[in-house]
């Protein structure tokens, strides 16, 4: 049956002792949006759940040397940021397109970046974004380029006794025209069959520089690094955004699995179609 | 047309604010003092022999009251043809093949005790495809039949034959053929609220069963038969319906888990209620059956259709619900959508481990209705003419009697097609490819009852009390139509009085008449019509009580109002004229006289009369009431399947415009005109929300609607991964409702309850055509398909 404590601790410090005295019986809780469905489904049974709620002193958006955001930041927070739809597009994209409003007014960045899974909307406009995980523990903190934290579905880097409390994104990614297509069977409350980013930095009409980023293209969210080498220095037209979409598809760039939800062929086919439409559509925005 | 009063106006649904504030109270909300909970345990297995159950670690967990498997209950058959046992003891022929059930006293402790109860199983090999099944050799789903005699075949011995004239001279006849082979698949149903009703024996073991059945008094027959089968002969059984959350087919049937549901309350001596999870609402609930046609049509060198061959194979699954009748309604569309003289229609249901199937809205229609539809685009093209052309040469009309016999009384398809076309600017935008494309299909659907059982009729109890409030008792039941808002509106207008006057009380087999049930399209007019029969019977009644009470009445007014007021100028009146009551009408409670209708010293509120007439003396006193049973004047059909067995039949045509991205496949639907011949529409609100919800379930069968069934086995079982649209998706649809009246129907209306599913998907199909010239024979449309056949177009091209 389906049993367990539920606590509110106020602070960080609070939090850390509690992990420690509870251990693996605990887990921890944001928006609960994952969480919640997971014990409901009987695929996990925590017996104490540490809510991370009450620490409203992580629920900004913030813009300074760098852009920050507190990992408890909801996905309707950052829908509404006109600083973040403004310079960093691809992320509000991802954002605005997560399950339905009561969804995004509950789920935060931070959990859907700590679930991991291979579909999460925010995933690949984080990678495009350059972003950073701030992860702290009782030792103090650590910061993991984005890029390393994902290792496997539902698995990242993050220490058992580690919090995410922040993504941080260096300020020069607000010169890059982003953008994000979850490309998905209907308008809300679906995973994507197949998730593009792109980040296109231009210099007159020669792309100076690009991320290319892909969810449920592989067991995490991936880079595209032979597609952004191409990129770089070429001019930014169709034929070249094309190539670029050739590059990523093919089997040493991603490898989309057969799943219920979509063949892998198909998947693949997106790749290719959908990263020269949306690196149009960052430009174009 | 007659000027009315409530006929034709949008009035708001009555009982709709305590849904939306919380009060109504669903199978979810109702609780009865001491109720348990049931929860059932599922086949681990499609196939598999039953080598043991050991339920001894479950019957011991706190909380539980009983927990039965088979060997506890009588092994008695139940089902449309009897092939299933209400708990399975022996062998499992599907994953949803109920083992055991538990009623505890908390739904989460009955849930916990499923995980206790062990069952080893032997697997079997299954049968997955009904191609596989039907061949010689292939294993048996069921080894014998419901006498006990071995069976030989996975056919189902259901005679789903239907021939009319002559093929072979329409072959002759033909200048052009198609032949096509298409493909439906399971869809569910998804009703809001989930399934789940409430046993409630009294001690002596009469049983009240609070459900959402749909045909209250044929649940009431099943579990009478139940009953004689299990010793429980004699038993009062009274069936009740709480606010049901939609039904579209699921309701029809006794499910297996009501029979649990008893057998529980049984047992345990307490009110059980069983509630399905929206898991359980995928796996354990049958969905609308699948089917492949073989379809082959032919027309002359005017266009003129010449014959229709048709073949159909439906995957029935394990076992049998009354959704196997399907064929039988299939066979509408196949024999008299269109004008065709000759006709050859053969369907086969076929035993497989999959998740068996039963009705769903349109029972049976959506499915032939694509394959005859996506077939006539294709002759038309053949053909060389505009498939909305050919549409029309071919239309029904008034006064056509069909191969099936059916009497087409009223028709507007033609007005239905030019809807279409207009709204669709159809003759700018056929044919301009460009990605971008029209289409369009029509229907034809019972709309005028549907004799499937020997009575198909309704019955109505009407009564007025003396503050002239009518109450009326209803056989019927809603499940969230709004049935009971437009037949408020009926009797108002009938009766003179306001729809604020009339009440409702449906839904209960200790109170109503007898009705064949909320299903078929047929509730607005069977039922309307009981009602203006019951309605003019109180009216004749209040205005013969009238005709002996106003002359009195107006006369004392008269005289108190000029004792009051020195000036008041008595008017001359003719009170004699008062006394007939055919001279005399009520409008807005109002008795007035018809010959000086504006005359204010001629009329007398109703509750006056009302008053005065019922509550007279010792011996006197009276009661205005009214008890009508209407059955329609139609016909069962024979056994070639031929009869009118719908007073009319409702006709329209949903026209699609669609955009079709070639590089992901998706399609966008721009727009959606869903035109019906409604004859009238009583309540155009009411009227737009069921073609508006119909469509959306149609587009959802075209594009993006699936149950996932790998080898038995339902692998969406939820919202996630069983897509239905949403609000998001925004699908314009533009109803337009043709009103050309008609003669059987209440004022003039038809049923509308199913038609506006039917069409849609092949009118999506056709336009995706019209778009990037390729055509998908198989639901649903989805970017795969879409962009697969693109491919294929374009290799075929290359080459
Ligand atoms: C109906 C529905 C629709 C959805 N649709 C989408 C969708 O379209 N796209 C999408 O990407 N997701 C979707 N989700 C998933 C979910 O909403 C998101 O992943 C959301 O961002 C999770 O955030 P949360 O705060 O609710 O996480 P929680 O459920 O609270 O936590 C998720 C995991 O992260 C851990 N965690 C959370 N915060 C921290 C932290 N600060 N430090 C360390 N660990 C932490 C938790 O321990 C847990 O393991 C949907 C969910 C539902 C229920």
């Amino acid at each position: 049956m389906i049993d367990y404590e539920y606590l509110k601790p106020a602070s960080l410090d609070e939090v850390f002792d509690l992990m420690k005295k509870h251990g693996s019986k605990a887990e921890l809780v944001a928006g609960g949006t994952d969480v919640m469905v997971f014990i409901k489904q009987g695929n996990h049974s925590p017996e104490v759940l540490i809510s991370l709620r009450g620490l409203t002193d992580l629920c900004y958006i913030q813009k300074n040397s760098a852009y920050h955001i507190g990992a408890l930041a909801t996905h309707r927070m950052l829908e509404q940021s006109q600083l973040v739809k403004e310079e960093l597009t691809a992320l509000q994209q991802g954002s605005s397109q997560v399950g339905s409003i009561q969804v995004r007014n509950m789920g935060t960045l931070g959990g859907n970046i700590c679930n991991a899974a291979p579909s999460a909307d925010t995933a690949a406009p984080l990678l495009v974004l350059d972003a950073v995980a701030v992860l702290q523990s009782p030792e103090g903190q650590r910061r993991v380029p984005i890029e390393e934290f994902f290792i496997g579905p539902s698995e990242t880097v993050k220490k058992n006794d580690e919090v995410l409390v922040e993504i941080e994104i260096p300020s020069e990614m607000g010169r890059f025209k982003t953008a994000y297509c979850k490309h998905a069977r209907r308008q809300a409350m679906t995973l994507p069959i197949i998730g593009v980013s792109v980040g296109i930095l231009l210099e007159k009409d020669v792309i100076a520089d690009a991320r290319i980023a892909l969810t449920v293209a592989a067991p995490t969210p991936i880079r595209v690094r032979q597609a952004e080498d191409f990129l770089k220095g070429k001019p930014f037209e169709e034929g070249v955004l094309k190539e670029a979409g050739e590059i990523a598809s093919s089997p040493e760039c991603c490898m989309p699995r057969d799943s219920l939800r979509c063949e892998g062929w198909y998947r693949e086919e997106m790749v290719r179609i959908l990263i020269p439409r949306v690196a149009m559509a960052a430009v174009e925005e | 047309m007659a000027e009315y009063q409530y006929i034709g106006k949008s009035i708001p649904r009555t009982h709709e604010t305590d849904k939306v504030t919380g009060r109504a109270i669903y199978i979810d909300d109702l609780k009865l003092p001491g109720m348990l909970y049931g929860k059932i345990l599922y086949s681990s297995y499609a196939h598999a022999r039953i080598k043991r159950i050991d339920t001894t670690r479950a019957k011991k967990l706190p909380g539980v009251r009983a927990v039965l498997t088979g060997f506890d209950i009588p092994d008695v058959r139940v089902g449309f043809i009897k092939d299933q046992t209400v708990l399975k003891r022996d062998v499992v022929r599907q994953f949803r093949d109920e083992v055991a059930a538990v009623a505890a006293t908390s739904p989460e402790i009955a849930r916990e005790a499923l995980d206790l109860i062990e069952v080893e199983y032997e697997e079997l090999p299954g049968l997955f495809d009904p191609f596989e099944a039907m061949q010689e050799g292939a294993p048996l789903v069921h080894e014998l039949d419901a006498r006990g005699r071995p069976l030989r075949t996975n056919i189902l011995p259901l005679p789903w034959k239907f021939s009319a004239g002559d093929i072979e001279e329409g072959r002759r006849q033909s200048a052009y053929t198609v032949k096509d082979r298409v493909a439906t698949t399971w869809v569910n149903q998804c009703c809001m609220g989930t399934s789940g009703c409430v046993a409630d024996f009294d001690a002596n073991n009469n049983l009240i069963l609070y459900n959402q059945t749909n045909v209250i008094f044929g649940a009431k027959q099943r579990i009478t038969d139940y009953f004689s089968k299990i010793g429980l002969k004699g038993k009062k059984i009274r069936v009740k319906n709480v606010v049901v959350g939609g039904s579209f087919g699921t309701k029809l049937d006794t499910d297996i888990y009501e029979f649990i549901c008893l057998q529980l309350a049984l047992k345990t001596k307490k009110p059980v209620k069983i509630l399905f999870t929206r898991e359980e609402e995928f796996k354990a609930l049958p969905p609308r059956q699948p089917a492949i046609f073989n379809i082959e049509q032919g027309c002359d060198k005017e266009g003129r259709l010449t014959f229709r061959h048709a073949e159909a194979v439906l995957d029935n699954g394990a076992y049998t619900s009354w959704g196997v009748t399907t064929p039988s309604v299939m066979m509408t569309p196949m024999s008299s959508l269109y004008r065709v003289p000759n006709v050859f229609f053969k369907a086969v249901c076929v035993y497989t481990n999959n998740i068996y199937c039963q009705a769903m809205r349109g029972y049976g229609t959506p499915q032939a209705t694509f394959a005859v539809e996506t077939s006539m685009d294709r002759l038309a093209e053949e053909a060389g003419f505009d498939p909305a052309e050919f549409r029309m040469i071919n239309r029904n009309k008034a006064g056509d009697i069909t191969p099936m016999k059916l009497k087409i009384t009223s028709c507007g398809l033609q007005e239905c097609i030019e809807a279409v076309k207009e709204k669709l600017q159809w003759d700018e935008k056929k044919g301009q490819q460009k990605d971008r494309g029209v289409g369009m299909a029509s229907l034809i659907h019972v709309a005028g009852g549907a004799r499937v059982y020997k009575s198909d009729g309704h019955g109505i109890r009407i009564k007025v009390d003396e503050d002239g409030s009518v109450d009326v008792i209803s056989g019927g039941t809603d499940q969230g139509q709004g049935s009971f808002t437009v037949l408020a509106q009926i009797i108002a207008e009938s009766m003179g009085f306001t729809p604020d006057d009339v009440s409702f009380t449906i839904g209960d087999t200790s109170l109503g008449l007898w009705d064949a049930g909320t299903h078929a399209s047929r509730h607005t007019f069977v039922a309307g019509n009981a009602c203006i029969l019951a309605a003019e019977k109180v009216r004749r009644q209040i205005l013969e009580m009238s005709a002996e009470l106003m002359p009195r009445i107006i006369q004392f007014g008269l005289k108190r109002r000029s004792r009051k007021d020195k000036d008041f100028q008595t008017p001359d009146l003719d009170l004699s004229l008062l006394s007939d009551p055919e001279n005399l009408d009520i409008k807005k409670r109002m008795v007035y006289l018809k010959s000086d209708p504006d005359n204010p010293h001629y009329q007398v509120d109703v509750t006056q009369v009302l008053r005065q007439g019922l509550h007279v003396g010792t011996g006197e006193s009276k009661t205005v009431m009214a008890e009508v049973f209407y059955d329609p004047p139609t016909q069962m059909l024979d056994r070639e399947f031929k009869g009118n067995y719908s007073m009319t039949y409702a006709f329209g045509t949903t026209g699609a415009e669609v955009e079709v991205d070639r590089g992901t496949g998706q399609v966008k639907i721009l727009k959606l005109v869903a035109a019906h011949d409604v004859g009238q529409s009583i309540n155009p609100t009411l009227i737009k929300g069921q073609i508006y919800g119909a469509a959306y379930t149609g587009v959802g069968y075209a594009l993006t609607e699936e149950i996932k069934v790998q080898k038995g086995k339902v692998m969406n079982p939820n919202f996630r991964d069983y897509q239905i649209l949403t609000a998001r998706d925004r699908i314009p649809v533009e109803a337009v409702l043709v009103e050309k009246g008609d003669e059987d129907g209440p004022y003039g209306a038809k049923g509308i309850g199913e038609p506006g599913l039917v069409p849609t998907a092949p009118a999506i199909a056709n336009a995706i055509y019209d778009a990037i010239g390729v055509r998908i024979n198989e639901l649903p449309i989805t970017p795969e398909r879409v962009l697969d056949a693109i491919k294929a177009k374009e290799g075929d091209e290359a080459c």
